[in-house]
C-alpha cells in the first residue's frame, strides 16, 4: 500500500480544518494546531482501483505566509490550497502563497478548493477569476465543508494527480 | 620494414605496445574478470549511492538464482541458515521464558509482601492485573515502541511495540514526532544537522535516533542505560545497510521494509529490578504458592459441590408446578438471585433451596404472583379453598374437575356452586359420587325449614326424621309434606309424636275440602264428626269416602241426615209400583179406568230414573202383566203379555228408553178353586211396574 504526504494550505479562517473533519475521523485534538501548529490525520482513498494512504498535515492558517512552517512541508507529495469563496482576499493571499510553496517543495501536485460553497450567494470570487486561474494550469474544485460536497472529489482528483509519475 | 614503419616504430612503438597489450587484455576473459573484480565493490558502492538503478537491475537475475538454488538444492540454504535460525529462534524463546519467569518470579516475590499487598489494591483500582503492576512496579525500563519514520517524507516505515504497549495510528504518531521534531528545529534555530534526540513524558521518554534517510524513534518506559543507545544506532545502520537505496528511493511503499521487523523488534528491550531474593523467602513464596494451590483446589471442589446443588436447585424450582423462573444467576460471593413467577398456593422455594442442601437465607428470590393453569395448581388451589374430606378422590384433566367417591353432601353444595368460578376448572364432573350426610347439619336445616315448638324433639337417625313429643296438627302437616324433600331425610317417623287437633280447625279443614251445603249441621268432637239436616247423595258419599281422611276426623256420625236424592228416588219408586193400568176383558186394549195411571208414568218413569242416576243406580222398569182367571193359563199368559207390551209400547210412545223397559206377562193370578177362577176380577186385568235396582 502506498502512503502520501498531503499538506493543507491556506490563512485562517478558510475552513482547512473543517474539509479535513469532513473528510477523515481525527484521532488528535485540535489543539495541536495552536500549539505545534499541524495536525496530522489519514484517510485511505482509492484511486484508479489502487488504495492510497493519505497522511493529511493540516497546517496551522495564518495570513502571513512567512509564519507558516515550511518544515511541514518538506517531503509532500502534495497539496490542497483553501480559500473562502466569501472572501476575496483568502484567494489573493493563496496566489501569493502557492508561490512560495512552490518554491519550497518543488513542482509537487496541487489543487484549490475553494470553500464554503453552501454560501454561494454571498460570494466575492467571480467566475472570471477561477478561469483565469485555470487557464494558468490550476485545479479548482469548489467545496462545503458544512455540507460535505466537493471534498471527497478535492482529496481523491489531488490523489491521482500525486500518483501520477513524475515527468 | 620500409622507413615509414621504422618511423612509426619510433614514434609510437611505446603505445602500439600498450594498444597491443590493452587488446590482448580485452580480449582475454580472466583478464577481463580479474579487472571487474578489482573496481567491483567500488563501483557497487558508488551505484548504491547513486539510486537503485544497480538494485533494480540485478534484482530478476539474483531472485531468480536464490529461487532456483531453494528449489534444486534447499540445503545449501539449509546449511546456510542454521548457524542464523537456531540462535534467533533460541534467542526469541529465551526472552520469552526470561520474560515469563521473571514475572513468575516477582509475583511470587510479592504476592505476601506489605509491597504486595499495595500493588494488589493497584491491580484492583486501575483493573490490571496483579503480575502486570508487579512488573510495572520493579521495571527499570522496557522499550515499549520503535518507530522507523522516512526523514523526507515524516511517514512510518515500520512500527514494531511491545506486547503490552498500547499504541495509536503509527502514522499519525510518526508524523506528529517528524512535526516537534521540526517544530523544536525551526523553532529554536539549531544548526542544519541539529536533531531533537530525546524528550520525556512522565515515566515515558522518546529516543530519537537519526539515520541518512530515515530515523528511529523508541518509547521507552522507565529509566534506561545509556547502553540502550547503541543497540538503537546499530539498528537503524543496519536498516540503512540492508535498505538504503530503497529509503534513498522511497515512494510511499512502506512494504519493502517489512523484512527489518526482526532488526527493531530486537531493540525492544526490558530489565527489571534484580533483587538478590533469600532461599527461606523463595521457599516460603513456593510454600504459600503451593498452599494457595491447596486452597484453589478446595475452592474449585467446594464451587463444584455449590453448582451441583444449585443445579439441583433449579431442577427442583423448574419441576415444582406453579413456578416459572425467568433469571437466576449464582452468586459465588454476593447472594444468589432468583426471580420468576410463582403461584401462592406453589411450594416454597426456601424449602426447594434446603431441600437441595441450600441456604434459603443466601438467595434473594423476587417472584411475581400468578395463578398458574397447570392440573396440579388448580388442584392445590382448590384444595386450599374447599378442602378435600376423607375419602373424596378429585382429580383435574383438561380443566375438567374429576371428584368421586363418598362426598359430604354440604361440601359437595358448595364445590358446585363455586367450583366453576375458579380460574383453571372450566367442568365439574361427578363420577361414582355417594352423598351422605351429617345427621347434625340434615337437622339444622330440618330446624331452618321446620322450627321446632317447645314441645317437639327431632333427630335424624340414617336419614330419618324421629319427631317425637306433642305438637298441633298444623305443625307436622307441613312437616309431612316438606321434611323428605330436605337434603338427609328419607323418612319421616312420627310413633312417638303426638298430635293434638283443634275442632274448630278441624270442622274448617273439613269445610274447605267438602264444602258445607246450607242444609246441613255439622259439628266435631273429639274426632267425630256428626252432620244432620239434608244434604245430596253425592256430597254424602264424598263425606263417608274422603271425612275420615281429613286429620282430625276418625269417624262419621250421619243419622241426622237426609239423603235427598234417596228419598226422591224411594217416592218415585213408590208412585211408580203403586200405579195400576188396567185392560178390557180379554183384550190388550187399556181400560179406561187405566188411562189416568197410564199418563202419569212417563213423567214418574223420567223422576226415578234422574234419581237413581243420582244415586249410581242403573235402574230397570218390569212391565208386569196380568190376566184375570177367565180363561186357560195358556191364553191368560199371552194376554198378560200383550198387555205389559202394550205398556212398554206406549212409554217408548212417550220417549223412554226401551232397553230399560222389560215386559213381562205374568197370567192369571193362582186360584184357590174353580169357582173363584170363574170370577172375573178388574183388578187382575191390569199391568203393575217394578222398579228394578241392580244388586
Amino acid at each position: 500500500m502506498i502512503q502520501k504526504k498531503l499538506c493543507m494550505i491556506g490563512t485562517s479562517g478558510v475552513g482547512k480544518t473543517s474539509l479535513v473533519a469532513q473528510f477523515v475521523h481525527s484521532v488528535f485534538s485540535d489543539k495541536y494546531l495552536t500549539t505545534v501548529g499541524v495536525k496530522i490525520d489519514k484517510k485511505m482513498v482509492a484511486v484508479d482501483g489502487s488504495e492510497v494512504m493519505l497522511v493529511i498535515w493540516d497546517l496551522a492558517g495564518d495570513d502571513d505566509f512567512q509564519r507558516l512552517q515550511v518544515s511541514y512541508l518538506r517531503g509532500t507529495a502534495g497539496y490542497l490550497l483553501v480559500a473562502d469563496g466569501t472572501r476575496q482576499i483568502t484567494l489573493d493571499q493563496v496566489r501569493d502563497i502557492q508561490k512560495r510553496v512552490a518554491e519550497a517543495v518543488g513542482p509537487v501536485p496541487f489543487l484549490l478548493a475553494l470553500n464554503k460553497a453552501d454560501l454561494a450567494p454571498q460570494w466575492e470570487v467571480d467566475e472570471a477569476q477561477i478561469a483565469s486561474l485555470v487557464a494558468q494550469g490550476w485545479t479548482i474544485i469548489r467545496t462545503s465543508a458544512k455540507a460535505g460536497s466537493g471534498v471527497e472529489e478535492a482529496f481523491s482528483e489531488l490523489s491521482r494527480q500525486m500518483l501520477q509519475p513524475k515527468p | 620494414m620500409d622507413d615509414f614503419d621504422e618511423l612509426r616504430r619510433l614514434l609510437l612503438g611505446r603505445e602500439q605496445e600498450q594498444l597491443r597489450e590493452l587488446r590482448e587484455r580485452l580480449e582475454d576473459k580472466e583478464k577481463r574478470a580479474s579487472d571487474v573484480s578489482g573496481v567491483l565493490p567500488q563501483a557497487v558502492k558508488l551505484s548504491r549511492e547513486r539510486g537503485a538503478e544497480l538494485t533494480h537491475a540485478l534484482q530478476p537475475a539474483v531472485e531468480g538464482s536464490i529461487r532456483e538454488t531453494i528449489e534444486t538444492r534447499p540445503q545449501v540454504f539449509v546449511e546456510s541458515f542454521s548457524p542464523i535460525l537456531g540462535p534467533l529462534v533460541r534467542r526469541s524463546i529465551a526472552e520469552s521464558l526470561r520474560g515469563l519467569l521473571q514475572s513468575l518470579n516477582e509475583t511470587l516475590e510479592h504476592t505476601f509482601s506489605w509491597q504486595g499487598l499495595k500493588w494488589r489494591v493497584e491491580a484492583w483500582r486501575t483493573g490490571k492485573s496483579f503480575a502486570e503492576v508487579v512488573l510495572l512496579r520493579s521495571l527499570v525500563y522496557r522499550v515499549e515502541q520503535i518507530f522507523l519514520i522516512h526523514r523526507e517524507t515524516s511517514l512510518s516505515l515500520l512500527h514494531v511495540t511491545a506486547d503490552a504497549a498500547v499504541a495509536k495510528d503509527s502514522d499519525m504518531v510518526a508524523g506528529m514526532l517528524s512535526a516537534i521534531q521540526d517544530f523544536v528545529h525551526d523553532s529554536f534555530q539549531a544548526g542544519a544537522d541539529a536533531t531533537l534526540e530525546e524528550f520525556r513524558v512522565g515515566d515515558l521518554q522518546v529516543w530519537i535516533v537519526p539515520g541518512r534517510y530515515a530515523f528511529l524513534a523508541a518509547v521507552i518506559r522507565g529509566n534506561p542505560s545509556r547502553d540502550l543507545h547503541p543497540t538503537l544506532e546499530q539498528a537503524i545502520d543496519d536498516v540503512h545497510i540492508l535498505k538504503g537505496s530503497a529509503l534513498a528511493s522511497f515512494n510511499g511503499d512502506a512494504s519493502v521494509f517489512a523484512p527489518l521487523r526482526p532488526e527493531l523488534e530486537g531493540c525492544l528491550r526490558a530489565q527489571y529490578e534484580q533483587k538478590p531474593a533469600s532461599e527461606s523467602r523463595r521457599t516460603m513464596a513456593w510454600l504459600a504458592l503451593a498452599s494457595a494451590a491447596a486452597l484453589a483446589i478446595f475452592a474449585g471442589m467446594l464451587a463444584w459441590r455449590s453448582e451441583g446443588r444449585w443445579r439441583d436447585f433449579l431442577g427442583l424450582l423448574n419441576a415444582e408446578r406453579g413456578i416459572a423462573v425467568t433469571a437466576a444467576d449464582h452468586g459465588w460471593f454476593s447472594p444468589s438471585r432468583v426471580a420468576g413467577l410463582r403461584d401462592p398456593l406453589a411450594e416454597n422455594p426456601a424449602d426447594l433451596a434446603r431441600q437441595a442442601g441450600l441456604d434459603p437465607g443466601r438467595i434473594r428470590f423476587d417472584w411475581k404472583d400468578y395463578l398458574a393453569l397447570d392440573a396440579t395448581s388448580v388442584r392445590r388451589r382448590f384444595e386450599q379453598r374447599f378442602g378435600v374430606p376423607a375419602g373424596v378422590r378429585v382429580a383435574v384433566t383438561g380443566g375438567g374437575l374429576e371428584i368421586a367417591g363418598p362426598v359430604p353432601f354440604e361440601w359437595l353444595e358448595r364445590v358446585r356452586r363455586e367450583a366453576a368460578q375458579m380460574p383453571g376448572v372450566t367442568a365439574l364432573v361427578e363420577r361414582d359420587l355417594t352423598v351422605t350426610y351429617d345427621p347434625g347439619h340434615v337437622l339444622e336445616r330440618f330446624q331452618a325449614a321446620f322450627p321446632l315448638p317447645p314441645t317437639v324433639a327431632a333427630r335424624v337417625e340414617n336419614g330419618t326424621l324421629i319427631l317425637s313429643g306433642k305438637t298441633a296438627y298444623e305443625w307436622i302437616a307441613p312437616v309431612r309434606e316438606g321434611a323428605r324433600r330436605l337434603p338427609g331425610i328419607t323418612a319421616l317417623a312420627e310413633k312417638e309424636l303426638q298430635v293434638a287437633f283443634d275442632p274448630a280447625l278441624v270442622l274448617r279443614r273439613f269445610e274447605g275440602r267438602f264444602g258445607l251445603p246450607d242444609t246441613v249441621n255439622a259439628a266435631v268432637q273429639e274426632g267425630v264428626l256428626t252432620i244432620s239436616g239434608e244434604a245430596s247423595h253425592a256430597w254424602l258419599t264424598r263425606v263417608r269416602k274422603g271425612a275420615a281422611e281429613t286429620p282430625g276426623i276418625t269417624s262419621l256420625d250421619e243419622r241426622d241426615l237426609t239423603d235427598l236424592d234417596q228419598r226422591a228416588f224411594q217416592q218415585s219408586k213408590s208412585v211408580i209400583e203403586n200405579a195400576f193400568v188396567y185392560f178390557l176383558v180379554n183384550k190388550d186394549n187399556f181400560a179406561t179406568e187405566g188411562f189416568a195411571a197410564l199418563s202419569r208414568l212417563p213423567d214418574e218413569l223420567r223422576r226415578c230414573q234422574t234419581a237413581a242416576k243420582r244415586l249410581g243406580l242403573d235402574i230397570g222398569i218390569e212391565i208386569r202383566g196380568s190376566a184375570d182367571t177367565v180363561g186357560n193359563e195358556a191364553k191368560n199368559l199371552d194376554l198378560s203379555q200383550r198387555r205389559a207390551n202394550a205398556v212398554r209400547d206406549f212409554l217408548v210412545t212417550c220417549g223412554l228408553d226401551a232397553e230399560m223397559l222389560k215386559p213381562l206377562g205374568l197370567g192369571a193370578p193362582p186360584v184357590a178353586s174353580a169357582a173363584e177362577k170363574a170370577v172375573p176380577e178388574q183388578a187382575d186385568r191390569r199391568v203393575a211396574l217394578r222398579v228394578i235396582t241392580p244388586p
